[in-house]
């Protein structure tokens, strides 16, 4: 059994200007142990499907739906005081902007002292040595001096330091970081990243670990899920997303990942267009306003999220057929450009009209 | 934070010394009427009007009058005498000062209190019927005039004029029968100094609150898994009332001069009454005091804050 | 808002200052009901009233001096005719003056330049002096009224006609000559001019009330004199104060408390004095509120008028728990005499015809404040029936107290105006307070003479400069000053009429109180004549004075004020017209 298991996880606000899908049907596992790395843009709804499994998302105007089981329990229908037990224990959570996540006007000891208290009956004294270790375990030198600092007097690496001590300290069996090394400039990012993995090996810690930038999971995670507009478009280990992703938004990703190996030159390809509305989504695939590749029926057929052929663990979301996804991949990883790769792939006689209008028959 | 407090004692004596003069100057180069003109009665005659400006020393250089009021109020501080009834200034501040420090410190906490638990209320219960109540009535306190309020108080719980006859008097306030006898005639008069207060503390602390309770380090304590009262009140208040207490500071100053008509309504005997007396009978030397401590009351009270919030906030260093 | 019990006794007193000419922009005593049948004027003697009890007045000003020598203010006055014995004083409901610490009335020399007076015997200062009093303690409260310490505010304008009498202050206390004291009992002024009966009615100012010398003068001796608050006293009551003399009952701005003078004699005195003490709250809460106490609490009374709801409320309600009393005034609009074309009599004349005095009254807060006049002697004043009573001088140009445009234009055509409105250029400046009651009733002024076609630039000004600084400054070449009051100093009607309409009293340099500047040669002939007549001869000439100023239509006269004064239901008020407001040695607790 998976340490954590979404199933269908809806999550839907009622706002005014309508409802927001903001996670619509998402269904991942994580294993003890193992990392997962959810990977999508801004308004993708990667951080509220980690937030609801804190319960953090729970409002009036929240519609909550799915299950989301962690260690055989189900989190969802979970009291608040259930709920409680387990945020900041078991699941704990790091968030993107540690300044601005410490709360600025109480020693950092004392936040620490503060989680520590809030799962383990013990006395301060004791907190506060458990505190003073942590800190020293996530590499913050004289921790037992600088628990006596004010978060505006660390660096912003020292901060996400502070906070990952912090969602520690009650020896959880799931880390989601949300993010955590977006503030951060390029070096800390990596020492960041060295970090997780080393407590993850360690500890032994599964950690969920968001991220808008694909290049931050590549070193870290066992399983990658693309999320877009609320779904998860493509799911794999993260060997096969960055050796054969299947899905165009995945590319656009990947692409978008600046690379050592590569010339100086080189332009960045961002995807162009905007994230879509996720109040009024767009009909058929979600992502067919963006999609270069897109075909006149993906605006009326929403793909599902399907084992791909041949590759074991490996699903996506996408109505281009298989073969015409490879040819397009096998182009663009060359450094192609979009149009360059569809005309080479068309001209391969790759993209079979036979294989997409069977699975737009199937979908519909 | 030694030096700040220094720099800041020496500017409040700069400043004290700019506002003495400019009062100064005001009332007595550039009256609206001649003090001793005023002062000689309807059967004036220049010799009469003469002796006068003699005995008020009016017809020295104004520099001569300046700094010989200076010198009296530094070296002796002297802050002159009454014109109308040669009373020395000091002692009429001295004894209106602890009653305007009763009713304004009483209102502030009645205030303080009132306005951080209706705004947290108002803030934790965003949009419920509590919520639009409360800011209702926030918004007719506000409004409401102070003479008036005090007047519907006054009608209504008043032992003698009120129709429940809850509380004391207006005019029963009389420091001289002790402190604690004489608190209860301050009840109505915190109330009505304090509802428009508690209204603008109720909504800036519930707007404060608000704004802070979708701060990062409030999702970050949720998700340390504290009870949301203990998010609430230690993590979201804590941030959200701290502005606020600076502006109580300020507001505590100003009122230092005189919550004028609150004292009025309730015959409290107070800086604001005296200064006001005053004021409309020309009585230049106890406007001036009246001014003078208005001003060194907002100089301490802001120093006081400054100071009291690199304590509260320490992101501040001074 | 603003309400002031130094409701100037001489004046209405301006809130904001102290002066005397005041006329309006202070004592919003006004009310706006016109139901006036209720307001009476007490003038029978009360029934015997309870002895002892305390009583507390509430007010919301202190008085302006406690020294008899220095006041000159309703507050002032209430305490002192309370706590000295003046030579003459007034009972309640009568305007003759009634021999107080003198014995008889003054005995005045046939030449009118010699005054006696015969003291009583028997009348005691109060704790700590305790001796008894005699003609030298009266003679030395004169004589340091005219020194610049103590600052006496009128001793060189009713008392110069004394021989010797210094003409402006002195430094420390000088003796004057002409006060001769041959003995005890025996005070005897010589004048140097024939005013006699002038000088006799102002022995009941509060200059006469007795000063022991030996006490004061270590007072007297600083500038200003600190007797303010070391007064020792004669009449019922005293100031609370210590061993030394020093008063411990007065808390400036705060309170004045009044106990009995363990010294006084009933016997010597007319005064009943029943009450045993008096709280007097100089400090109180808001005037409405004040005045609501008083009405539903008991044991108190209010100082001054109070505010117009609560008038009417008094006259309606509580019908039994206030007494109105003539305020001993008149307030008008002076014309300036001297200025084109308010210099034309038959254009004044014209100006007083068009006048709606009664939208002036209204303007002050109507009916209660006061009635509409029609000359200047007010109503129980003595001279006010020689004068024509309430029908006035009976000119056509003041008939009609809503104004006759008839009559108006008929004076108009008479100035040359042939349309019978002004057509010239002359603009005029009008001065007054920016506060209301002033603003208000210049604003009607304006109206008035723009009805007859003059071009008004009303000037508004702070109320302490409107008549320092204006109205009182010929120089500023003021055409009507937008509010003007004269109130009485004494029962005398020379001094109603000579400081605002003598033209010798024209004072160029300022502080003039002759605001039109009328400046009849007839008129200060007839001032000149009356000043040495006596009783009926008296009256009846001052009377014919004030016609012939209505004749020269120097002013429009609109109202005669009235004060009101309230007090709780088991009091029985007596309010003194002379200083109009309560008087303590007559009021008792029921």
């Amino acid at each position: 059994m998976a340490l954590l298991e979404v199933e269908d996880l809806r999550v839907h606000f009622k706002t005014d200007d309508g409802v927001v899908k903001a996670v619509d049907g998402i269904s991942y596992s994580v294993d003890a142990g193992q990392t997962l790395g959810i990977v999508g843009e801004s308004g993708s709804g990667k951080s509220v499907s980690s937030m609801t499994v804190m319960g953090l998302t729970r409002a009036k105007n929240a519609t909550i739906t799915g299950s989301i089981r962690f260690d055989g329990k189900e989190l969802l229908t979970a009291s608040e005081d259930e709920l409680r037990a387990v945020r900041g224990g078991p699941i704990s959570m790091i968030f993107q902007d540690p300044l601005s996540s410490l709360h600025p006007m109480y020693k950092i000891g004392k936040q620490l002292v503060e989680a520590v208290r809030t799962h383990q009956d013990v006395s301060k004294a004791r907190a506060l040595d458990r505190a003073v270790e942590m800190l020293g375990l996530v590499g913050i030198p004289e921790p037992r001096r600088r628990a006596d600092s004010y978060p505006h007097e660390f660096s912003g690496g020292m901060r996400q330091r502070v906070m990952i001590a912090m969602a520690l300290c009650n020896d959880p069996k799931l880390l989601i970081a949300d993010e955590p090394t977006t503030a951060l400039d390029v070096t800390v990012q990596a020492q960041i990243l060295d970090l997780l993995e080393k407590l993850k090996r360690e500890l032994d810690t599964a950690i969920v670990l968001i991220t808008h930038d694909l290049g931050v999971v590549a070193e870290v995670t066992d399983d990658i899920a693309v999320m877009y507009a609320g779904r998860i478009v493509e799911k794999a280990h993260r060997d096969d997303i960055f050796a054969a992703p299947e899905h165009p938004y995945t590319w656009g990703l990947l692409r978008s990942i600046p690379r050592l190996d590569s010339p100086r030159d080189e332009e960045l390809v961002p995807i162009p267009g905007r994230p879509p509305s996720l109040i009024n989504p767009p009909s058929g695939c979600s992502f067919h306003p963006r999609c270069p590749y897109v075909r006149e029926a993906h605006t009326r057929v929403d793909p599902l999220l399907e084992a791909v052929p041949g590759a074991a663990g490996h699903e996506v979301a996408c109505l281009l057929p298989p073969a015409t996804r490879r040819a397009l991949w096998a182009e663009l990883s060359t450094g192609a450009d979009p149009e360059a790769a569809k005309a080479v792939a068309t001209a391969a006689g790759a993209g079979s009209g036979t294989g997409s209008v069977r699975r737009e028959e199937e979908a519909s | 934070m030694g030096t700040y407090i220094l720099r800041r004692l020496l500017w409040t004596v700069v400043l004290l010394f700019f506002v003495t003069a400019l009062t100064f100057l005001i009332f007595n180069v550039l009256p609206t009427a001649d003090p001793a003109k005023l002062r000689a009665g309807r059967n004036q005659t220049p010799e009469t009007v003469a002796a006068i400006r003699d005995q008020l020393n009016l017809d020295d250089p104004f520099l001569t009058r300046f700094f010989s009021y200076l010198g009296d109020l530094l070296f002796h501080f002297d802050f002159g005498t009454s014109v109308l009834n040669d009373e020395p200034v000091r002692p009429l501040i001295f004894e209106a000062l602890p009653n305007t420090l009763m009713l304004v410190l009483g209102a502030a906490v009645v205030w303080f209190v009132i306005g951080v638990v209706i705004g947290t209320i108002s803030a934790v219960k965003r949009g419920s019927i509590l919520d639009r109540v409360a800011m209702t009535t926030a918004l007719v306190a506000i409004s409401a005039p102070v003479y008036w309020l005090g007047l519907v108080a006054l009608y209504l719980f008043s032992s003698d004029l009120g129709v429940l006859g809850l509380f004391p008097a207006a005019g029963t306030y009389d420091a001289s029968r002790g402190v604690f006898t004489s608190i209860s005639s301050l009840f109505l008069p915190w109330l009505v100094l304090a509802a428009a207060f508690s209204a603008i503390y109720a909504r800036l602390l519930r707007s404060n609150l608000l704004e802070t309770m979708s701060e990062d380090y409030i999702r970050t304590a949720r998700a340390k898994g504290l009870k949301e009262r203990t998010v609430v009140f230690k993590h979201g208040l804590r941030s959200a009332i701290t502005p606020i207490i600076t502006v109580l500071g300020l507001d505590i100053g100003i009122l230092l001069g005189g919550a004028i008509l609150t004292e009025s309504v309730f015959g409290i005997p107070g800086i604001g009454r005296l200064s006001f007396d005053a004021i409309q009978r020309n009585d230049i030397d106890i406007v001036q005091g009246a001014t003078l401590f208005l001003a060194l009351g907002v100089c301490t009270m802001s120093l006081l804050v400054d100071v009291l919030y690199a304590f509260l906030d320490p992101r501040v260093r001074y | 808002m603003s309400r002031s019990s130094l409701r100037a006794l001489a004046l209405s007193v301006a809130a904001a200052s102290s002066l005397a000419i005041v006329a309006c922009g202070d004592d919003d005593s006004g009310s706006s009901s016109s139901s006036s049948g209720a307001a009476t004027t007490a003038s029978e003697a009360p029934a015997e009233g309870k002895q002892g009890g305390v009583l507390n007045q509430l007010g919301a000003s202190d008085v302006d001096y406690l020294d008899p020598g220095h006041t000159y203010y309703t507050g002032g006055y209430q305490v002192a005719y309370a706590t000295h014995r003046p030579l003459y004083g007034f009972k309640p409901g009568q305007a003759e003056q009634v021999p107080d610490l003198a014995e008889a009335a003054p005995e005045i020399a046939a030449d009118n330049k010699s005054i006696t007076v015969k003291l009583k015997k028997g009348v005691k200062f109060a704790p700590p002096v305790n001796r008894e009093i005699t003609s030298k303690d009266v003679k030395y409260a004169f004589e340091r009224a005219f020194s610049a310490n103590v600052g006496g505010q009128y001793a060189t304008a009713f008392f110069s006609a004394i021989e010797g009498a210094p003409t402006e202050p002195t430094k420390g206390v000088k003796e004057i000559a002409g006060i001769e004291t041959p003995d005890d009992q025996t005070l005897v002024f010589k004048l140097s001019r024939a005013e006699a009966p002038g000088v006799a009615a102002a022995l009941v100012m509060p200059i006469t009330m007795p000063v022991p010398e030996e006490y004061a003068k270590e007072f007297d001796a600083k500038n200003p004199s600190t007797y303010n608050k070391n007064v020792v006293a004669s009449g019922p009551y005293m100031v609370a104060n210590n061993a030394e003399g020093a008063l411990t009952g007065y808390k400036a701005g705060k309170s004045i408390k009044l106990v009995r003078n363990p010294n006084w004699d009933k016997a010597t005195d007319y005064k009943p004095a029943y009450l045993d003490e008096i709280n007097m709250k100089t400090n109180g809460a808001d005037a409405s509120v004040d005045a609501q106490q008083v009405l539903k609490g008991s044991a108190m009374a209010l100082d001054t008028n109070p505010p117009a709801a609560e008038l009417k409320q008094a006259a309606t309600q509580y019908k039994d728990q206030y007494e109105s009393v003539p305020a001993g005034g008149y307030r008008y609009f002076p014309l300036n005499t001297t200025i084109k074309p308010l210099d034309d009599l038959n254009v004044r004349k014209a100006i007083l015809a068009a006048f709606d005095r009664e939208a002036a009254v209204k303007a002050r807060g109507g009916a209660f404040t006061g009635d509409v006049a029609t000359h200047f002697l007010p109503p129980g004043f003595p001279g006010f029936e020689e004068a024509g009573g309430e029908q006035g001088a009976g000119v056509d140009f003041l008939s009609n107290p809503r104004g006759d445009m008839a009559v108006a234009e008929k004076y108009m055509k008479a100035a040359g105006y042939a349309s019978g409105k002004y057509d010239g250029d002359a603009e005029l400046l009008m001065i007054s307070a920016t506060a209301d009651p002033g603003k208000a009733q210049a604003e009607v002024a304006k109206a008035q003479l723009e009805k007859l076609g003059f071009k008004v630039n009303l000037r508004l000004v702070p109320q302490d400069a409107v008549y320092t600084e204006y109205c009182q400054v010929p120089a500023k070449k003021v055409a009507v000053c937008g509010s003007a009051g004269w109130f009485k100093d004494f029962q005398d009607p020379q001094s109603m009429l000579e400081p605002t309409f003598k033209g010798s009293n024209i004072s160029k340099d300022g502080g003039n109180n002759n605001l039109a500047q009328l400046d009849d040669p007839k008129i200060d002939a007839a001032m000149d004549k009356a000043a040495g007549l006596q009783g009926d001869e008296r009256l009846k000439a001052y009377g014919e004075i004030d016609k012939m100023i209505v004749n020269a239509a120097p002013a429009v006269p609109f109202v005669w004020d009235k004060t009101t004064i309230i007090w709780s239901k088991d009091v029985q008020g007596d309010v003194n017209e002379y200083y109009t407001t309560l008087d303590f040695a007559f009021t008792s607790l029921k």
